[in-house]
């Protein structure tokens, strides 16, 4: 069972990566000129889903496949994503308190996430902090999360539901 | 496993920038992002088109005033054309003098952006046409306003630009009011860094400047001065040049594949001061494109 649930974590890694890129992209959806950190919201709902060991390794995925596909050097992405991984994987136990208690936690690592990143760029010498509209780089997205996170859970948590009672039959 | 895969992180991230200019993460990200290629190109086909409506009712308003914007550009554009068909002559004569690629001639593909780079810190696009269309690493990429980027990674269909934004593009330019030369630099986001090392005049806002021909094409527009800056002798003069191209709106795009630095060598007389944006004839048959920056 645990390798379905990873398999499925993975597909919607995949998807919100063509999502994030395309749907997101700058000229498209970018509310106040910065996209939602999508990519960050599907690893945080998947977490009640996996195990956190697996857990990790998918959070690891995605954030070398953003590495991969974007501009920054390569391992920054990967180190962020392990720790939202990390975090999102102590924090699931807390999810079935309700919809503010993962708002919170959405919004929270969403936010750190960001910064993380900054802080790593800026330590392996991109500059990262010096750009222009920082600070909304890092808010945005988590604002822009939390609005999303409703839909986002619903989505994941039917699509696990789903392949579970399929296999089931 | 946490600290395992955060040291696995910090390793590829310590030999990725020790490699800078190493060829192994650049086949990694082209190998990546040919995969993702086709997915993205059916997501950006199928969303386009909703996507683009959604934004016209919610930009409704703004329209009008887009609209009349635009007007006025085109009246302005209307009279400077007229002034400078007799300078484009001129030009023209002048070039096939010195035998120079006129720029109007310059060969180019025209692509479609169809992706961006997965965070709001990536100033990448990746665009439709690739190595099997004659793209290859370092051309200049240009739209109607002038200088985008350039390519970065090439794989068959697809093909990745570096904007000029990103911190790591550097741009050789000339200030058309002091025909002095600098470099502009990324910032990450907004306007671009004007260093000029060897100002002996100042550079006042508003004021135009264009590639200097060192590595991009001579002449395509960059952008505009945004605060004028004093020239000190022995000092460097710095200053700020707001983007000629809208990189928050690209759409369409032509790739420079007709022209390469070596070409650098024949328009090193300057004599290339008052040309616009190449913006080009295609190879594209049903697409035959000027403009002007």
């Amino acid at each position: 069972m645990s390798r379905s649930r990873v398999v499925i974590s993975l597909v919607a890694v995949l998807i919100a990566i063509v999502i994030q890129t395309t749907v997101f992209a700058p000229g498209r959806i970018q509310p106040l000129g910065v996209a939602p950190a999508l990519i960050t919201l599907v690893v945080i709902a998947v977490a009640p889903q996996v195990e956190s060991e697996y857990l990790l390794l998918i959070g690891f995925t995605a954030g070398v496949l953003m590495d991969l596909i974007g501009s920054g050097t390569l391992g920054l992405w990967a180190m962020t994503m392990t720790t939202v991984a990390y975090a999102a994987g102590r924090l699931k136990h807390r999810f079935p308190d309700g919809l503010v208690y993962i708002g919170g936690t959405v919004f929270v690592l969403t936010v750190a996430s960001q910064l993380l990143f900054v802080l790593l760029g800026t330590l392996f010498g991109q500059g990262t902090i010096s750009e222009p509209g920082v600070f909304w780089k890092i808010l945005l997205p988590g604002v822009w999360n939390l609005l999303l996170a409703a839909p986002v859970f619903w989505v994941l948590g039917k699509a696990f539901r789903t392949r579970q009672s399929g296999w089931a039959v | 496993m946490f600290l395992s895969l955060v040291a696995v992180g910090f390793v590829v991230a310590t030999f990725d920038v020790r490699s800078s200019g190493d060829g192994a993460s650049d086949v990694l990200r082209e190998g990546t992002q040919s995969i993702f290629t086709p997915f993205q190109s059916g997501v950006d086909f199928v969303t386009r088109p909703v996507i683009g409506f959604v934004d016209g009712v919610s930009n409704l308003a703004g329209l009008r005033s887009e609209n009349e914007r635009l007007a006025d550009r085109v009246r302005e554009l209307e009279a400077q054309v007229q002034a400078t068909g007799a300078l484009a002559e001129q030009v023209a004569q002048l070039e096939a003098i010195n035998g120079l690629a006129a720029p109007d001639q310059l060969t180019t593909v025209t692509a479609r952006m169809n992706a961006s780079g997965p965070s709001a810190f990536d100033n990448v696009r990746f665009i439709d046409k690739g190595a099997s269309d004659g793209i290859v690493v370092g051309q200049a990429v240009v739209d109607e306003d002038g200088l985008v980027g350039r390519v970065d990674i090439v794989s068959a269909n697809a093909a990745r630009i570096r904007l000029i934004t990103d911190p790591v593009v550097s741009v050789g330019v000339r200030v058309l009011s002091t025909n002095e030369t600098g470099i502009v630099t990324g910032k990450g986001d907004g306007p671009l860094r004007l260093e000029m090392f060897r100002a002996k005049e100042a550079v006042y806002e508003g004021d135009r400047v264009i590639t200097d021909g060192s590595r991009f094409p001579p002449g395509i527009a960059v952008g505009t001065v945004r605060k004028t800056a004093d020239a000190e002798v022995g000092f460097v003069l710095r200053t700020e040049v707001d983007p000629a191209a809208r990189l928050s709106k690209i759409d369409y795009v032509k790739v420079i594949v007709g022209w390469s630095p070596i070409d650098a060598g024949l328009g090193d007389d300057e004599s290339t001061t008052t040309t616009t944006a190449p913006v080009t004839t295609t190879t594209e048959a049903t697409t035959t494109t000027t403009g002007g920056g």
